[in-house]
């Protein structure tokens, strides 16, 4: 654990500007630059709403603000998990010509695509202004949940970044899985409102992501108090997964270069 | 002056599974564990570096050099036996540590730094340093892929040279650039190579590289060393094996 704060602070410089980097990167070639980052949620926003309101005919109270928390939640844990399973394949210019301790490269997608969520969430406020949401004081937790998103995504990162080295097609499956995950955590339709007990607990509950989607929408506009005790469990294991994550990294990634 | 040494290496091995990759295919459809070949590129070498030495090391292509030269630059982690730098900082002069290709050269130059684990003052001090030595002007604010490869190859080159550390291990680079900057670079190696306090290590073909600038010579042969010491004995040692 010591080991892992003291490459963290090492390398915290480099986290930030290779974040930055990359943002730049992705931003320098486009027309529309980084509005992407506040029309890509939007559309698919749109996309969803009209799945929902117009196929199924089936909406919820503040729709819009509705999908569009789920959405920025869910693009923030899909593309940094998606993106760790080939992180070191990816980077392998970088891998074999120097050490870098191998969670770096995830924190590094951690914070760009973070930059990205916290834009999400700007429009999220916007929205919920324009939509007249009543805003209560559990609106707070807002910032909790968020870091239960941050440790629970990082956890589940260190993992498949260590087995998506040896293991090629990793990153087939876990798009499929990814996919599988999406539909059921409730991005455009509500767990609970939409499915029957026992199952919508089970749904809700077992999967970080619902919990962390719902929960997020409870306190933010519907004032309610999110599940604390399920939050609470999964943000240990979101730091179980991240200890076990960070050891088998520690043990294993100066192999990995033999590997790619 | 404390220790004389500033490598210690120590009955070193390192090996390459050779079924290192695997599908889930192939794993779920065969039970029986396959067996994986080991080839071991390091074969137990043990050799010291004293301080402020400059050691080449030869070998025919598979000896097993390159791999030396990265276990001792930490990337890869030695199987067995042990490698000591004392703390000394290490860099693998090679070219191109991952370039951004659509961000500038610029911004290439921090991010290779700070990559190599050099401060950001550092950085800004050295700055305009690596630009002039890299010659490349205007073409530092524009996106690396806009380059040609020989600026590519210059750019990496300067970062390398410039931001200095206390142990640099080379690994073929001499020759990059056309002739003027081929013989600029080669000046500036013998410029750091000449500091005193530097240790280097050489991996080259080029044997009159190697008679100018070694003080020693490491011959490994198959992943083990045939023989080690002055230059000019190993050396025409070596060119009589080879030839």
């Amino acid at each position: 654990m010591k080991e892992f704060i003291k490459k963290v602070q090492k390398y915290y410089k480099y986290t930030i500007y290779s974040g930055k980097a990359e943002l730049k990167s992705e931003t320098a070639n486009s027309h529309l630059s980084w509005l992407w980052w506040i029309l890509d949620p939007l559309l698919f926003m749109l996309v969803y709403s009209f799945l929902a309101l117009i196929v199924f005919g089936k909406g919820e109270k503040y729709f819009s603000a509705f999908v569009f928390i789920g959405l920025t939640c869910w693009q923030f844990f899909e593309r940094t998990v998606k993106q760790s399973v080939t992180l070191v394949t990816k980077n392998s210019q970088i891998v074999t010509k120097v050490y870098i301790p191998k969670y770096i490269l995830i924190f590094v997608k951690m914070f760009s695509n973070g930059i990205k969520l916290s834009i999400s969430f700007c429009l999220v406020f916007i929205m919920m202004f324009l939509l007249r949401v009543p805003i209560g004081l559990n609106i707070l937790f807002f910032i909790p949940i968020l870091l239960i998103l941050g440790v629970v995504t990082f956890g589940i990162s260190t993992i498949l970044l260590h087995f998506g080295v040896f293991v090629e097609d990793l990153a087939n499956v876990i798009t499929v899985l990814l996919k599988l995950v999406f539909y059921l955590s409730g991005i455009f339709y509500s767990i609970v409102g939409r499915v029957d007990e026992p199952f919508a607990s089970i749904l809700q509950r077992l999967n970080p992501v619902a919990l962390i989607i719902s929960s997020m929408r409870d306190c933010m506009i519907y004032s309610k108090t999110p599940d604390i005790p399920w939050l609470l469990l999964w943000l240990l294991v979101g730091f179980i997964l991240s200890y076990i994550g960070i050891n088998v990294i520690h043990k294993y990634e100066n192999s990995y270069v033999k590997v790619i | 002056m404390g220790e004389q040494y500033a490598i210690e290496v120590k009955d070193l091995k390192i090996r390459y599974r050779s079924l290192t990759k695997m599908t889930l295919k192939k794993s779920l459809l065969k039970f029986k564990k396959s067996k994986v070949e080991v080839f071991e590129a390091v074969k137990g070498i043990s050799f010291n570096v004293p301080k402020g030495e400059i050691m080449g090391i030869v070998g025919k292509n598979g000896s097993g050099k390159s791999t030396l030269l990265r276990a001792i630059a930490g990337i890869f982690a030695p199987d067995e036996g042990c490698i000591d730098l004392h703390n000394h900082s290490v860099s693998l002069l090679s070219i191109g540590v991952g370039f951004q290709k659509k961000l500038t050269g610029r911004e290439n130059i921090y991010l290779s730094g700070l990559l190599l684990g050099y401060t950001e003052e550092y950085i800004n001090k050295k700055m305009d340093e690596i630009i002039e030595f890299s010659e490349l002007g205007k073409f530092i604010d524009k996106p690396v892929k806009t380059y040609s490869s020989g600026m590519h190859s210059k750019l990496a080159f300067s970062i390398t040279a410039i931001l200095e550390a206390e142990i640099m291990l080379i690994d073929e680079v001499l020759s990059v650039g056309d002739a003027k900057f081929k013989k600029k670079s080669y000046a500036k190696m013998e410029e750091l190579i000449s500091n005193k306090e530097r240790t280097v290590i050489i991996v080259s073909h080029s044997m009159d590289t190697l008679r100018k600038l070694c003080d020693t010579i490491l011959w490994l042969h198959e992943g083990v060393i045939k023989q080690q010491g002055n230059t000019a004995e190993v050396l025409s040692a070596y060119e009589e094996f080879m030839s």
